[in-house]
């Protein structure tokens, strides 16, 4: 197999130097004052010394596309600007955060992946009868659930209550776990927040696979594997689960983007140090460099889910190959 | 056996009765709707359960397999019964390749290492005739044609030597010349094999090539059944007899109207207790009503009729007499040249994508030149992927024209909107997907008046009243939906809303290739009942050569995007002069067992990459009779060869009163060389 057709990569490049670029106009666009927006700062309480100050640290004399160059020119570099705020480098601020949320999303994906389409096949495999019903009426009530009630319903319960996991932070805070202590410190601060994001995503992928099932089940090709003498078994998962898998990853792609949007509330009630939480703070202390910063990060993130979905495709199916 | 099957209160089959011995060749006949897939996938336990309920007994060597146990039918299924389905497109598995689908079939039923599989696989490729085996099976289906992927199908089916092989319309989906191979294919494997046959089929001609013994299946029910050559002489059932009339033929003298069936198939919902089709027999009457009749003995020996009147009808009432229609107002017409088709060419670019990036074009067609004149059929015949269509569609101006043009009266027909389009309307394929299903019926045919601003609102609805009644459809129908229609009901329809606009010229695009045959004949008579009437000009495009000859006066064959040959009706059915159009002929299945017409042997291979046409004459890769160094290298003009006779082929000679192949007749020394095949 060949990789994707250069064609699909000049596409993927191009929406990214329009995202990237869109990036660069947002502060320019809102209304008042730009050096408010990418300084961060409060402009009325400066002198006009130490306007002109900031406004040369931060480049903002120079001419537009001058100014366009610049900003190309360190995001390229992964230069991401200074957080006047908190008084250190954005590029690094998102390095240490952006783990945790891939932990998180990638981690209940995965889980949500596995269990969706289990349950989805089999709800398929069961179709009409009533684990099928039950099945489907549960993922749909499931599916209806606010993400912020379920986590804090978790926390009060497994927290709380049970006491068995923690209610914030990634780590213990001051503690000196080492090797597998570490891990199982960092597991145990993560299952909570995992399980809630798993917990969201599971009907959507279930949705998708019972409804991929279905319709493989009842194409021609399934009827010739039972005119082979295939077993049932056989057929669901030598025949129907192959071709069903494809939607699933589309789905997949979309939900990465949903779940890591959605980061924002979940890393907020479970306190969670990841780049939810940065927008979050950023948000709050109105630090508008680091939200520029984190909304190109998401950007990225969004088209890299795609950019995997697109090369798993042809993977799974020989006819999106390119002869 | 016996089966009824009420799935959502429908009778699929009612109580049938079939036996097929070994080693024998068995037809089920019958069109949608009557139960004959339905019944043949239940001996296969494939019909799902529930909803259907199958009752009464199949016995296959003595074993019940109604009701047998899962893992026992498994070992039936693929084992002792293969099956080969209607459609080899979607009928594999579009992520797995070739070789692993038929290993997989011997895995299932064999204790066999997976190399061992392999190598089988291969052996059975080569057996039904796909050339280079070995080399395709790393090959997924998507890189096959039609026709080769249906061979593969009848490996996977006959893998494991099963005693029974069950094809369910396995060529319905082909085109004529492919059919013809599949057909031999399958002749030769069960003479070598010695297995038995179902050959489940709506087309009698492929039956009377095929078939030892024939049930025809109407309703859920066997009407009529016996040895094949007895029961295409004497019919002994006024739906079989009326099925034999009804179909167009090649071999036959044409009349000028079909027998027709009136009426559609029926949909089984409640019990029967009255024969199913005493609403559309002619010899229907109190007595079909009254009881629900049983096969019994009729005609000669093996042969069974369900009909009460079954005595009679051997006695030779001429149950359907050709028609002879009166047509209320013929319209007088010139004959006026209406469309001229110049150099014609409709390229379309496809993406190949890859390293090389390089751009196909599909050449669909390809300097095409034809004329109609007014009042006239001009029908369009060749293999899927000929043009054909295409060629249809740049007539309406749906299409671009690549070059060339298409004048209508002397004006050139562009694809933007205007009342320029009025004159030329159009009929689909399609019944069910080209109709709006939102819209009623009364706005379907009112919609052309609309667009083209003809009439008030009242004027409008009044013609459209007028238009069904043409048609045949009750004008309350107006106010219905589409879906309540059969598909015969809605070409019907179909047919009124392209006379709403008053055209000059109709585009039909196989316009019955969709309908049940009871009712195609209908369809046919009806077209040719409107153009009598309004003296509306035809393009009847259809891959169905019977039904071209029916209605045409004139025939255009067309392959690769180029018209081959060009004659009136009468001249290219009776002595067509072209390899192709001889080829595509000698491949129609003549209904009738006892034809005395040599069959030809098939032609071989598919239609070549339209994007990559053959040099020279495109044909001479599949041509019995090319001439190498002159047929591959040098281009065949169309050319006239006789009154009115165009043939593009070098091999073809003229001459002043007959034009013959060269290789039937004495041959110009100048050719050189001759293939001997030829002819």
């Amino acid at each position: 197999m060949r990789p994707l057709g250069l064609r699909n990569i000049f596409r993927y490049l191009a929406v990214f130097v329009v995202a990237v670029s869109l990036n660069f106009m947002l502060p320019r666009l809102m209304p008042g004052n730009p050096l408010a927006l990418l300084a961060g700062v409060d402009v009325g309480l400066m002198t006009p010394a130490e306007r002109a100050e900031v406004i040369e640290a931060v480049g903002l004399d120079a001419p537009l596309i001058q100014q366009f160059i610049d900003y190309w020119w360190s995001v390229l570099r992964l230069d991401l600007g200074f957080s006047f705020r908190s008084e250190r480098q954005i590029s690094e601020m998102i390095m240490e955060r952006l783990p945790w949320t891939l932990l998180i999303t990638v981690g209940s994906l995965a889980v949500s992946a596995v269990v969706g389409i289990v349950l989805g096949g089999f709800s398929a495999w069961r179709r009409g009868k009533k684990s099928d019903l039950s099945l489907l009426t549960g993922m749909i009530s499931l599916q209806s659930l606010p993400s912020f009630w379920l986590g804090m319903l978790l926390i009060s319960v497994f927290s709380v209550q049970l006491g068995w996991f923690p209610s914030f932070g990634a780590v213990t805070p001051a503690s000196d776990f080492e090797g597998w202590g570490h891990i199982g410190d960092i597991a145990k601060h993560a299952i909570l927040p995992i399980v809630t994001l798993t917990v969201l995503s599971i009907p959507g992928v279930y949705l998708t696979m019972r409804y991929a099932m279905l319709e493989v089940l009842g194409s021609d090709f399934i009827r010739t594997a039972r005119a082979k003498g295939a077993s049932e078994a056989r057929v669901l998962f030598g025949h129907v689960a192959r071709n069903a898998i494809a939607p699933v990853v589309t789905f997949l792609a979309i939900r990465f983007a949903f779940a890591f949007g959605g980061s924002v509330i979940i890393e907020t009630v479970f306190s969670y140090p990841g780049l939810g939480r940065l927008i979050f703070e950023a948000v709050s202390g109105r630090d508008y460099p680091v939200m520029q910063a984190t909304f190109l990060v998401f950007t990225v993130a969004v088209l890299v889910a795609n950019l995997v979905a697109d090369l798993l495709y042809p993977i799974l199916d020989p006819r999106m190959r390119v002869r | 056996m016996r089966f009824d099957t009420p799935g959502r209160e429908i009778r699929a089959v009612n109580g049938i009765d079939v036996n097929v011995g070994a080693g024998e060749v068995f037809a089920l006949v019958g069109e949608s709707g009557s139960g004959k897939s339905v019944s043949m996938l239940s001996v296969m336990g494939l019909v799902p359960t529930p909803p259907a309920v199958v009752t009464g007994s199949i016995l296959f060597d003595g074993l019940e397999l109604v009701g047998l146990g899962r893992s026992k039918m498994n070992a039936i299924r693929g084992g002792e019964i293969g099956m080969v389905f209607q459609d080899p497109m979607s009928s594999l598995n579009p992520v797995h390749r070739i070789g692993r689908q038929i290993a997989e079939v011997l895995h299932l039923h064999q204790k066999i290492s997976r190399r061992d599989a392999m190598d089988q696989a291969g052996e059975l490729l080569d057996k039904v005739g796909i050339p280079n085996a070995g080399g395709r099976l790393k090959d997924y289906p998507h890189e096959f044609s039609g026709g080769m992927r249906q061979r593969v199908m009848i490996a996977i089916a006959l893998a494991c030597g099963p005693r029974l092989l069950i094809a369910d319309e396995p060529t319905t989906a082909l085109d004529v010349t492919v059919q013809r191979q599949i057909v031999t294919l399958v002749q030769q494997l069960q003479a070598d094999l010695g297995m038995a046959v179902i050959w489940i089929t709506h087309d009698l001609g492929v039956v009377a090539e095929i078939a030892d013994r024939v049930a025809v299946m109407y309703g859920g029910r066997i009407v009529e059944t016996g040895n094949a050559a007895d029961l295409y002489r004497t019919a002994t059932h006024p739906y079989t007899s009326g099925l034999l009339h009804s179909i167009p033929r090649t071999d036959t003298i044409r009349t000028e109207w079909l027998p027709e069936i009136p009426g559609t198939p029926v949909q089984l919902v409640d019990d029967l207790l009255s024969c199913p089709f005493h609403s559309r027999c002619p010899m229907g009457d109190d007595s079909c009503v009254a009881s629900l009749p049983t096969l019994e003995a009729s005609g000669r020996e093996g042969q069974f009729s369900a009909c009460v009147h079954h005595a009679s009808i051997l006695d030779g009432g001429d149950l359907w007499p050709s028609l002879d229609r009166e047509v209320t107002a013929a319209v007088e017409h010139g004959d006026e040249l209406l469309v001229s088709i110049e150099g014609l060419k409709v390229h379309f670019p496809v993406e190949r994508g890859g390293r090389a990036r390089r751009k196909a074009v599909v050449l669909a067609v390809d300097g095409v030149d034809l004329e109609l004149r007014r009042g006239r059929t001009l029908g369009i015949v060749g293999e899927s992927g000929c043009g054909k269509s295409t060629l249809g569609r740049a007539l309406v101006g749906l299409v671009e024209a690549t070059d060339g043009r298409v004048l209508i009266k002397g004006e050139p027909l562009d694809t933007s909107s205007g009342p320029h389009r009025r004159t030329v309307q159009m009929i689909f394929q399609d019944p069910f997907s080209s109709m709006n299903p939102g819209m009623r019926v009364g706005d379907v045919v009112a919609e052309p008046m609309r667009v083209h601003n003809i009439g008030s609102a009242d004027e409008r609805s009044e013609r459209v009243a007028k238009l069904l009644g043409q048609v045949g459809i009750p004008a309350e129908a107006a106010t219905r939906h589409p879906h309540e229609f059969s598909g015969g009901q809605r070409q019907r329809i179909a047919i009124a809303r392209a006379l709403a606009a008053n055209p000059e010229v109709i585009v039909c695009d196989e316009p019955v290739s969709a309908l049940d045959v009871s009712v195609q004949a209908q369809i046919v008579n009806l077209l040719h009942e409107t153009q009598l009437e309004t003296g509306v000009s035809l393009i009847f495009i259809a891959h169905d050569l019977a039904v071209v000859r029916h209605i045409s006066h004139e025939v255009a064959v067309m392959y690769l995007g180029q018209v081959v040959e060009r004659a009136p009706r009468d001249d290219i059915y009776e002595t067509p002069l072209h390899p192709y159009t001889k080829a595509l002929l000698a491949a129609v299945p003549v209904p009738d067992p006892s034809s005395s017409i040599a069959l030809a042997p098939p032609l071989e291979g598919d239609l070549p990459d339209p994007s990559d046409p053959p040099t020279g004459c495109r044909f001479h890769t599949r041509c019995p009779v090319a001439v190498i160094g002159l047929c591959d290298e040098i281009i065949p003009e169309l050319r006239v060869v006789d009154t009115d006779r165009w043939v593009a082929c070098h091999l073809v000679e003229a001459s002043t009163d007959q034009s013959f192949l060269a290789g039937e007749g004495d041959i110009r020394g100048d050719l050189g060389l001759l293939a001997e095949q030829g002819g």
